[in-house]
């Protein structure tokens, strides 16, 4: 490639990831130069402004482009698949700052700077993750991702349990990049290439030509190792550790974006080199083959996360059961793979996203108030705070998948779809551990309304705070009520040609 | 003379990985266990470089992806040891069985 190439591509395509790095190196000069007592909330506001003006460059891409943009060889891609999971992520960021501008006024966070800084560069990675289709690239932000995270959730240096659970984190982490790397190595091995789109002529050649043991290895190595982190088993013992000793802000986009950049991930990795795998019959493996074993980890996944919850008493340890249950549920339309996989997945994830900031920002409110964690701290919500202990309920609602939230909508199409490829064992599973579900997220709601509590002092909502739950109950109450325009705006906006995204076609 | 084939150097990658994923989940020093990850990771671009010369498709492209993941290997045990000294001041152990005060 000459330096005249570089300069042939239209870089304004490139515009959200471009200005969200610019912002993360603004704000780490501006952090240096600002004195040291401060206060940088200016730096949360500056981040949002950066966050608002990346998703509105995303929703110009979503106009004027028609055919997914390629750079350097699929090196970066700007495509409907990208698109869509950008937007989940950076309203997922701009929900994550504006809990934290109230998290840090508890003074436990000294380095308020960085905290701003790396959650950019956390979400930098993660678009990265969305909209590459090539393994050096997607390794590289998925790494981003990871290190930025590492260090956000250790952030309160004097807390020993943050102090643990980031290292624990790290370890974690770094044994999962090792299987996916070493996963990778594989691939590239038998492709001779790291673009995905040829990877998948390449695998399905070396597939037919004697090298399937080699093949399915590398799928193994790199499902291990990507399960890590959307939470699913078998590398799932991390999160309920990690999500209880960070700080509740960076808890929630630890479940909800970091979560959906690994889904991105996942999807685009394994659909974009292992769709062409054919079996000497002529049916493609991935469905008939490997389906099954993503089948399993969904279905365990959903009742050891499940039944692990109902034991617990401090919620953010339940929230982070609730999640490795969730990620089963997610991992429903990749081993059932219909033409509407894709619209599932992001229908899915946007409603845990709402729930999920909802729930994360009610928990922060009632633990800053009450300085614990238990389950009991929600004791008499109702009678502090009615608008508060209503939209818990509603998240919680969509959460267990119960009719006019989100959640259930999102469940029922991935109910459907499991029983339309005749995975009926894997419906029971979902049924069957929903209904556990119900018990302990019922068990929130039951303190909420049916305990007295400590003290019946109003319950103090700070503005942004309450921002963040009004407008996710209210959406999440809206999408269950006509879910049909999400899913219509998805599959316009996102999906033309049912090709999931845009995803296995190449430009060329 | 006898020249190196491609599945010797997979096999010693197949070894450096078990021998690091071995150290990472029995050893209690946690320095050793960041040391026995950079062995996983290790493993991973001996695969790459001998894939790069001796492949399916042997192409440059591996040691490009060698130079990334050293790289990426470099940050994450730098970030390791940050998190792992700020536990050392407020603990004063580098145990890794000490580290369980979330058990449930």
């Amino acid at each position: 490639m000459d330096v005249k190439d570089i300069f042939s591509y239209n870089w304004s395509y490139l515009l959200p990831e471009l200005i969200i790095l610019g912002f993360a190196t603004a704000l780490s000069l501006l952090d240096l130069a600002m004195g040291k007592r401060t206060n940088r909330a200016v730096l949360a506001w500056l981040a949002l402004a950066g966050v608002l003006l990346s998703g509105i460059f995303v929703v110009v891409n979503m106009v004027t482009l028609n055919a997914p943009y390629s750079y350097m060889a699929d090196m970066l891609r700007v495509d409907g698949y990208g698109n869509a999971f950008k937007l989940l992520f950076l309203s997922g960021v701009a929900f994550t700052l504006i809990l934290s501008v109230c998290y840090m006024k508890q003074g436990e966070i000294t380095h308020q700077g960085e905290y701003y800084y790396l959650l950019l560069t956390a979400l930098l990675g993660a678009m990265v993750m969305a909209s590459s289709a090539d393994l050096i690239t997607l390794f590289v932000g998925l790494e981003l991702l990871s290190l930025s995270s590492y260090v956000l959730v250790g952030l309160r240096k004097k807390s020993l349990n943050a102090n643990e659970s980031s290292f624990k984190y790290v370890v974690s982490g770094g044994i999962a990049t090792a299987f996916t790397l070493f996963g990778m190595s594989y691939m590239y091995g038998l492709g001779g290439t790291t673009n995905l789109y040829l990877l998948a002529d390449r695998l399905s050649e070396a597939y037919a030509g004697g090298y399937a043991f080699l093949v399915l290895l590398a799928f193994a190595f790199v499902v291990i190792g990507l399960s890590f982190k959307i939470s699913a088993v078998p590398n799932h013992m991390w999160a309920p550790d990690v999500y209880q000793g960070a700080p509740t802000p960076i808890t929630a986009f630890l479940a909800v974006v970091s979560k959906t950049a690994g889904f991105a991930m996942v999807f685009r990795l394994l659909f974009g080199a292992f769709i062409g795998l054919a079996s000497p019959a002529g049916g493609s493996v991935l469905m008939e083959n490997l389906s099954p074993y993503i089948s399993v980890i969904a279905a365990a996944s959903m009742i050891i996360g499940n039944t692990m919850a109902l034991r617990q008493t401090n919620v953010k340890r339940m929230m982070a059961y609730s999640g490795i249950a969730q990620a089963g549920y997610i991992l429903v339309p990749f081993a059932t793979l219909t033409s509407l996989f894709f619209e599932q997945s992001v229908f899915y994830l946007f409603a845990y996203l709402l729930a999920s900031f909802g729930a994360f920002a009610v928990l922060m409110l009632v633990f800053r108030d009450q300085q614990s964690e238990e389950l009991k701290s929600f004791a008499g919500l109702y009678h502090r705070s009615p608008l508060v202990a209503v939209a818990m309920t509603i998240f919680l609602l969509s959460m267990a998948g119960i009719p006019v939230t989100a959640g259930f909508i999102g469940k029922f199409y991935l109910f459907v779809s499991a029983i339309l490829q005749h995975h009926y064992w894997l419906s029971a599973v979902m049924i069957a551990t929903s209904v556990i579900s119900y018990y302990y997220y019922f068990g929130i709601i039951r303190q909420m309304y049916m305990r007295p509590g400590a003290t019946e002092a109003p319950l103090p909502l700070p503005k942004g705070v309450a921002f963040v739950i009004v407008l996710t109950a209210l959406a999440t109450f809206v999408v269950g009520i006509v879910p049909g325009a999400v899913f219509d705006f998805v599959q316009a906006h996102f999906n033309p040609s049912f090709d999931f995204g845009g995803m296995t076609s190449s430009s060329k | 003379m006898m020249t190196l084939q491609l599945p010797s150097f997979l096999l010693v990658a197949l070894i450096l990985f078990s021998v690091g994923l071995y150290g990472a989940l029995t050893k209690r020093n946690a320095v050793i266990v960041l040391l026995s990850i950079e062995l996983m990771l290790n493993a991973a671009n001996i695969n790459l470089v001998a894939f790069a010369k001796y492949g399916l498709h042997a192409a440059i492209t591996g040691q490009i992806f060698t130079l990334f993941s050293m790289t990426v290997a470099a940050a994450e045990v730098a970030v390791g040891l940050a998190i792992l000294i700020a536990l050392y001041r407020n603990r004063a152990t580098v145990n890794i069985d000490e580290m369980d005060t979330m058990k449930h």
